[in-house]
């Protein structure tokens, strides 16, 4: 360890350290746009000033090391007067128009400009005009005026992706972000880009002008789309789910996520969800109902079938808690030791694309494993099938895969599932082929990863927390709420129509800014 | 007076070519230099006290004390990219004498144990570039390169690299970043080149001129070397005058001369009527000199520094009374403006920032306060960049205006030039 002072106070650093990490460290703070803790050091921005005892000169904070007893600043006048002649030379070319920018309210330089109240533009002359929308690919606009040539998208896909898509072309105040002809920014992690950019040059096509980022909640989770378990921030309101960013995890995902991860978020919304409790008997039409009555008279079917004769098929989409509940409620209730699981390809599982997304694409394989084990559930698929041909097994729980879309063989399984009596099919997405399932049906709607609290266990053994839980489909319910429901808890759940979730409601109480 | 000492064979039009060199002693120092050890060599050129001539004047010998005292691969570029304006010296040795300097690279080569070199040239020199690339192959020929060199054992080989024609390039990291084929950008130090350089191994740069030198020291000695100049800066120097002289081109001085006999004895002074008005000395990059300031110029490292300006790369502009410093500084401006490299924010937006108000001068638009901003904008670019062109464009704004302020606001008021018969200054890059 190195012990220094920044700005009078004294702390230790580890060796090696640069200054703009000590002050990281020290919780001090010290403008910065270039420097990214996950990218090289290009000393471009010049922000990062800092006056050191004994030295002359300021020097970049990013691209100096910490020495044993060095007494640095960032506090005193010289370096305030450079750093604002650095945010001068910023904003001499840059458009003054922070409320159309959709950067506004998230962008160091807006911080900057307001703290140092350059509100009027230094210099008189037109600006450098710049190209305004470039598509850089099928997720990110470039607004080339508003890029303050930072090098941090380019540097991302040069060290980070290895793609290399991006490029500075021209020179001088000319130079400007693009892509070379034939190759635009289409990889996976593209949309990190994004995530880096200081300003507003790099905008999400998806996420752009849909909603100011002050009207805008945060929530923590867990990304579900595969088995690494990306950390990540969802923003929300009361119009839905707009945004998912990574939230850095060195552990896990450091500070990146594909942006297959992000899409699946947005598929959370009511839209595409199963709202309401659905049901069938023989060749009626479907029936929409509460979720929880329908739950309660899908359970009393079942246990009207002979005790063993009712299985529960499981997907690694669920949380270890609802796994648990829902395996120890159906062992009292049923006496039954067919439980089976299913996964999407397993010959898939070993995929990796270098970076983060693994080709297991279930969060929880190894929790679900996990409790299997432990309750020593050794049952194969090919039983399953054969019980059911038998009439040995004559009712089915499914809990269906919260993304059918990784599970290629989904309407099939759900077919073969249906030669029993009663199935009841526990899923957070409409079935689409519900009309060919025969016999007596239950749907009864689930909980999405967003809507619940619990546990995925990644790959490697990391348990994560899904965090506070959001209200988007008020009806549905978790495994949890089922297993309670199956061993006669009646859950007394007041549910609240659409229009009063909670979100709304705390949402509406916080009074506007300015207002 | 002019000592011809690097230059004493430059007009025979045969010095180029392999036979007309070797015929006045070329190679000579070579064959000397290979009986040698390494460290003799280089042991002479710090004796010498060669200073780099490119620009910064760093002595030569130390700075390949640098290099790591291992095996490791190591590269020798020379740097041909001569782009400052006014500066046209590298020129006359790579069309006058290409051997003189393939036969210096190939000691310093030997000297610093570098088993390849580059000469990254200027990408408009297509004329120089094509004598080189002769001079080499008949090196080639005559086994002063390639492998076990005049049955030495040692090996070179010696490729030239054309440039794009971008100033940066001139600038050591830019230069290693072009010849590794990625945008010719300068890059933080450390790590410094003789460290960490060329494709991740030690490298040193040399100017043209001083690679060249090297060949001169290794045949005359360092004691005959230090014969000339001074102290702090020994030897003779090329250098290029252009300007309001009637004699422009390049001459070769013993550093220690004063640059006032430089004009007026080698370039045959000025037109008849004319007087002096100022003086760049070192190439575009340098603060100007007033006339003033010029009789009391010697041309040494030293004295330049004293006067708070440099030597530079030896480009002595002469200004007379003809010109306008508002339209010549706005020339410089937009030199700046177009080669600034765009990676730095103060130098990107600065050099542009500096064009825009010298063009509102220039238009007649200009406020008093636009002159002090010049001022401030230039004092605000200095030390804030990666390498050094920020501080090359705001030297020679903050020495204009503080040195030629009358005629920025006899501008400023006027909305015309001071200078009768409209302003159209004499330079060209």
């Amino acid at each position: 360890m190195l012990k220094c002072t920044i700005n009078g106070k004294q702390y230790a650093v580890p060796e090696g350290a640069s200054i703009i990490e000590a002050f990281k460290l020290a919780g001090e703070s010290l403008a910065h746009y270039c420097w990214h803790p996950a990218l090289s050091v290009a000393g471009v921005c010049r922000m990062c000033m800092v006056s050191i005892e004994g030295n002359p000169r300021l020097q970049i904070a990013c691209n100096t090391m910490v020495t044993e007893g060095m007494v640095i600043s960032n506090q005193s006048h010289a370096v305030k007067d450079s750093v604002k002649w650095v945010l001068d030379f910023h904003l001499i070319n840059h458009p003054l128009d922070c409320p159309i920018c959709d950067q506004a309210g998230e962008c160091g330089l807006q911080d900057q400009y307001m703290m140092f109240g350059k509100y009027t533009p230094e210099m008189a002359m037109p600006k450098q005009r710049k190209r305004k929308v470039v598509s850089l690919g099928d997720r990110v606009v470039l607004d080339s005026e508003r890029c303050i040539l930072c090098s941090r998208c380019v540097r991302f896909t040069e060290e980070i992706t290895k793609t290399h898509e991006l490029g500075i072309f021209h020179r001088g105040d000319r130079s400007e972000i693009g892509t070379f002809n034939d190759r635009p920014l289409n990889n996976n992690y593209s949309l990190n880009t994004v995530d880096i950019c200081p300003v507003g040059a790099l905008t999400s096509k998806k996420f752009r002008f849909r909603q100011r980022v002050w009207f805008l909640k945060e929530k923590k989770s867990i990304c579900p789309g595969c088995c690494t378990g990306c950390n990540i921030k969802v923003s929300y309101n009361s119009k839905g789910v707009f945004r998912v960013k990574p939230d850095c995890n060195p552990d896990v995902n450091g500070y990146w996520m594909c942006d297959e991860g992000r899409d699946l978020c947005e598929k959370t919304q009511s839209v595409d969800r199963l709202l309401k409790g659905m049901s069938k008997y023989g060749e009626e039409k479907w029936q929409e109902g509460p979720a929880l009555k329908f739950a309660k008279q899908a359970c009393d079917d079942l246990s009207a079938l002979p005790s063993s004769s009712v299985a529960l098929v499981l997907t690694a989409q669920h949380t270890c808690e609802e796994f648990e509940a829902l395996i120890q409620s159906f062992k009292s209730k049923f006496k039954s030791k067919k439980v089976y699981y299913w996964v999407n390809r397993p010959e898939d599982f070993h995929k990796f694309d270098g970076l983060l997304l693994r080709g297991d694409r279930n969060p929880n394989t190894v929790g679900l494993l996990q409790i299997l084990e432990r309750e020593g559930f050794k049952s194969t698929w090919s039983e399953l099938l054969s019980d059911l041909s038998s009439g040995a097994t004559q009712g089915v729980i499914v809990a269906a895969p919260e993304f059918p879309s990784f599970y290629p063989d989904f309407s099939e399984k759900l077919y073969e599932l249906s030669r029993a009596k009663v199935l009841t099919c526990l899923t957070s997405r409409p079935i689409k082929d519900r009309e060919l399932l025969p016999g007596q049906r239950w749907l009864i709607p689930l909980k999405s990863f967003l809507e619940k609290e619990g546990t995925f266990i990644n790959y490697r053994g990391v348990q994560q927390k899904l965090g506070t839980p959001l209200e988007l489909v008020p009806d549905a319910m978790t495994l949890s709420d089922f297993a309670r429901i199956l061993s006669g808890d009646w859950l007394e759940r007041q549910v609240e129509p659409l229009g009063s979730q909670n979100v709304i409601n705390e949402f509406m109480k916080t009074p506007m800014r300015g207002l | 007076m002019e000592v011809k000492l690097l230059s004493e064979h430059y007009h025979h039009d045969d010095f180029r070519e392999i036979s007309g060199y070797q015929k006045r002693g070329g190679y000579e120092a070579l064959k000397m230099a290979l009986k040698k050890k390494p460290q003799e060599i280089i042991d002479e050129v710090k004796n010498s006290g060669l200073r780099g001539r490119g620009g910064a004047g760093f002595p030569t010998g130390i700075k390949w004390g640098f290099l790591p005292k291992n095996g490791e691969p190591r590269y020798l570029l020379c740097n041909a990219d001569e782009g400052e304006p006014g500066t046209f010296k590298d020129r006359v040795i790579l069309e006058r004498a290409p051997h003189q300097l393939i036969e210096g690279m190939i000691i310093s080569a030997f000297a610093i144990g570098s088993h390849k070199s580059y000469i990254y040239i200027r990408g408009e020199y297509v004329k120089s570039r094509k004598i080189l690339e002769k001079a080499i192959k008949e090196a080639y020929a005559q086994g002063f390169l390639g492998e076990n060199i005049l049955g030495s054992g040692f090996k070179h080989d010696l490729d030239v690299y054309s440039g794009a024609g971008a100033y940066i390039c001139g600038e050591e990291t830019a230069l290693i970043s072009s010849l590794e084929g990625k945008k010719g950008q300068p890059t933080l130090k450390p790590p410094f080149p003789a460290i960490e350089g060329y494709l991740q191994k030690p490298t040193i740069i040399n100017n043209v001129e001083s690679l060249a030198s090297v060949t001169l020291i290794s045949r005359i000695g360092s004691q005959a070397y230090r014969k000339y100049g001074t102290e702090k800066s020994p030897g003779t120097k090329l250098f290029s005058v252009s300007g309001n002289v009637c004699k422009p081109g390049t001459y070769e001085v013993p550093l220690g001369y004063p640059l006032m006999d430089l004009i007026n004895v080698e370039c045959g002074g000025l037109r008849t009527g004319r007087s002096l008005k100022a003086v760049i000395p070192g190439g575009s990059s340098a603060p100007v000199l007033t006339a003033e300031e010029a009789q009391k110029a010697f041309l040494t490292y030293e004295s330049m520094a004293e006067l708070k300006t440099m030597l530079g790369s030896g480009a002595v502009i002469v200004i007379d009374d003809s010109n306008c410093m508002v339209d010549l500084l706005h020339v410089l401006t937009h030199f700046y403006h177009h080669e600034s490299c765009g990676q730095c924010t103060p130098c990107r937006e600065g050099t542009g920032w500096l064009n825009k108000l010298c063009g509102t001068l220039m238009s007649g638009q200009g406020r008093l306060q636009d002159i002090e901003l010049m001022d401030q904008v230039a004092r605000n670019m200095m030390g804030r960049t990666i390498c050094a062109l920020s501080d090359a464009a705001a030297g020679p704004v903050i020495s204009f205006v503080s040195k030629f302020r009358s005629e920025f606001e006899f501008f400023v008021r006027e909305g015309r030039s001071k200078i009768k018969g409209g302003p159209h200054a004499q330079m060209h890059h």
